[in-house]
């Protein structure tokens, strides 16, 4: 039993060691975060070349936040083209009575002329 | 004359055949200030962000529309036709606002990006671990139906600098092409990509801290 666990141990070291040169080895090869973010950006407006998106890929891999940071930048992508929308059925502010009939006797004015 | 404030279009006199076609009657600014002043102030408030020049420029479509309403020959939708006037006066102030204010202010900028990466050492550009995105709830889009969260995502686009407010409703909200936006502001095209790449960091973010960070 004693020998089995220490097997055990040695195994889940070596994991370990791997798992952190494999974290490093992604890190060395892949843009930094912070480049990631510019990244994320860009490939909204033009598409992002095959490598680029190689890149990204295995970059989250290793980087939880950046997986999610894209993850919002698209979810904000296609949520913003209903802002318009969304505020006009919230009523977010209308014309005052008194801009609408200033509106009104310009235009009668303007008509008129 | 039927100058009267309450004119409703059952209670006008039935106009003559082929009124479809016939340039608008006395009655119908009234008509027009009444059935699309608020759509179209709030397509232009949601563009310029000044209540004031929102209504100048809804006064001007109006204007414009009188002028040229013998054009409108009923071929669009009147609403369609309206805002179609109103979009080219909106793009005719951005173009007159990009000569006057600079696109490149670079102010906001630094503050947005250098506190959120580490700095220096092994794992220099990367996030921060505070600081990192945090993980929103598991179906953000329920949020999109709700009245609150888009008051949030209007307060917080609200608080980046004039200009960039500008590009990024434009590309975002309105989803003109990068290539047109340039055209348009007279600015490059890696210029516009830092503009907006700050513009939806510091929107991701101030959404994260007024809501998705609230509700869980």
């Amino acid at each position: 039993m004693p020998r089995n666990e220490l097997v055990w141990e040695k195994d889940m070291k070596l994991i370990e060691a791997l798992k952190t040169r494999w974290i490093v080895w992604v890190w060395n090869h892949t843009p930094t975060c912070a480049e990631m973010s510019r990244w994320a950006s860009v490939s909204l407006d033009r598409p992002a070349s095959l490598k680029v998106r190689f890149k990204m890929r295995l970059h989250n891999l290793i980087c939880v936040w950046c997986e999610r940071y894209q993850k919002h930048l698209t979810f904000l992508h296609r949520a913003a083209p209903q802002l318009p929308e969304q505020l006009e059925t919230t009523a977010h502010r209308t014309l005052s009575v008194e801009a609408k009939q200033r509106m009104v006797q310009r235009l009668y004015a303007a008509h008129n002329c | 004359m039927e100058i009267n404030p309450h004119t409703t279009e059952t209670a006008a006199p039935s106009p003559p055949a082929g009124s479809a076609t016939a340039p608008p009657r006395l009655s119908d600014p009234e008509r027009w200030v009444e059935e699309h002043g608020d759509y179209l102030f709030k397509y232009a408030l949601v563009r310029l962000r000044d209540a004031t020049k929102a209504e100048d420029m809804v006064q001007e479509t109006f204007l414009a529309a009188l002028k040229g309403s013998d054009k409108f020959a009923g071929r669009s939708a009147e609403k369609s036709w309206l805002v179609g006037i109103l979009k080219n006066k909106i793009c005719d102030h951005y173009r007159k606002a990009s000569r006057e204010t600079s696109f490149t202010d670079t102010e906001f900028y630094c503050a947005e990006e250098s506190d959120k990466f580490i700095s220096n050492g092994l794992f220099k550009g990367g996030w921060i671990h505070e600081l990192g995105p945090l993980e929103w709830s598991s179906d953000p889009g329920a949020s999109l139906d709700s009245v609150e969260f888009w008051k949030t995502f209007h307060d917080c686009s609200n608080k980046m600098p004039g200009n960039v407010t500008t590009v990024f409703t434009m590309r975002e909200v309105d989803g003109v092409e990068c290539k047109e936006i340039c055209k348009l502001l007279n600015i490059s095209e890696n210029n516009l990509w830092v503009m907006l790449h700050r513009a939806r960091m510091a929107l991701r973010r101030c959404l994260e801290t007024n809501w998705f960070g609230k509700k869980t």
